[in-house]
């Protein structure tokens, strides 16, 4: 698929991931990549230009198991952020599917 | 690829990010490793779905540049940000270079043509002392006033450099914006 495309989608789903809650690093690229084809490696440079954005804040937490963990919290500004893609991807997927609806059918007759 | 092998070949492709800065790169991928491998995945398993360190280094840097661009933009700090972010893909060869060469050609011709005006009396001055038969009075009031229009020209100039690398700091943010963020084509 087009790589421009989906970029920008990338950023949606990782800031739709922390709307509910904290999630660490390794947490939302598994996520991720169960449901989309991603190399995994981007997402690291991509939190940490939405980090410097000021859209999360970052802390460390221990863990039972293996090294602490790097958890990603969005802040208010990432919040507002994050809506207003939702809303944009909204109109533009709505806007798509209708279009392929239309378009599609009429290819059989 | 091993784990140690990909960390190395990201450390080094990160060599000109400062050590602080790198480190908490390093980090995010061995914590990373380190939990896939708790996980019961391998080292080349985890490696192979990350996707290549040049790549994931090519990211960083595009970003880290225009940051610092952004604090300060000193000419050679434009020049580090606009390689850094033709540097993400072919795509940006066209729609980054193309208009960069453009621009800077035409601010470059801005103020060499402000210069060149301003020092023209002095060329007025060499054709007298060359040629003195050729002396008149319109070519002496002629020259003075091109260089007057010269100084406003650099002066124009001046802030219209500013306006430009601004604008085109933002043109790369929103570059960076589109292309970037790893979706596998």
């Amino acid at each position: 698929m087009n790589v421009q495309f989906k970029k920008g989608a990338l950023e949606l789903c990782v800031l739709a991931l922390l709307d509910k809650k904290d999630r660490y690093g390794y947490e939302l690229v598994q996520n991720i990549s169960s449901k989309i084809a991603i190399s995994e490696g981007s997402v690291y440079p991509l939190l940490r230009r939405l980090t410097k954005e000021e859209y999360f804040t970052t802390y460390l937490q221990e863990s039972q198991e293996g090294p602490s963990r790097k958890y990603y919290q969005l802040t208010e500004k990432g919040r507002s952020h994050l809506y207003e893609l939702r809303d944009e991807w909204q109109q533009f997927t709505k806007g798509v599917n209708e279009i392929i609806k239309e378009g599609v059918g009429y290819d059989k007759g | 690829m091993t784990r140690d092998k990909f960390i190395n070949k990201l450390d080094r492709a990160l060599i000109s990010v400062p050590y602080e800065e790198r480190k908490d790169i390093i980090q995010d991928f061995e914590e990373h490793f380190a939990m896939g491998e708790n996980e019961g995945k391998s080292e080349e398993e985890i490696a192979e779905s990350l996707g290549a360190p040049n790549q994931i280094a090519k990211e960083v840097l595009a970003s880290y540049y225009l940051g610092k661009v952004e604090k300060s933009s000193s000419t050679g700090n434009v020049m580090r940000a606009v390689w850094a972010v033709i540097g993400l893909g072919f795509f940006n060869l066209v729609i980054v270079l193309a208009p960069f060469v453009a621009i800077a050609g035409f601010v470059l011709s801005g103020w060499i043509a402000g210069g060149a005006f301003i020092v023209s009396p002095l060329l007025f001055i060499i054709n007298i002392l060359l040629f003195p038969d050729s002396f008149n009075l319109i070519d002496m009031f002629a020259s003075i006033a091109l260089s007057g229009a010269g100084i406003l020209l650099i002066i124009g100039m001046y802030y219209l450099t500013k306006l430009i690398r601004t604008v085109f700091i933002r043109y790369l943010n929103y570059n960076v914006r589109l292309v970037k963020g790893g979706m596998k084509a």
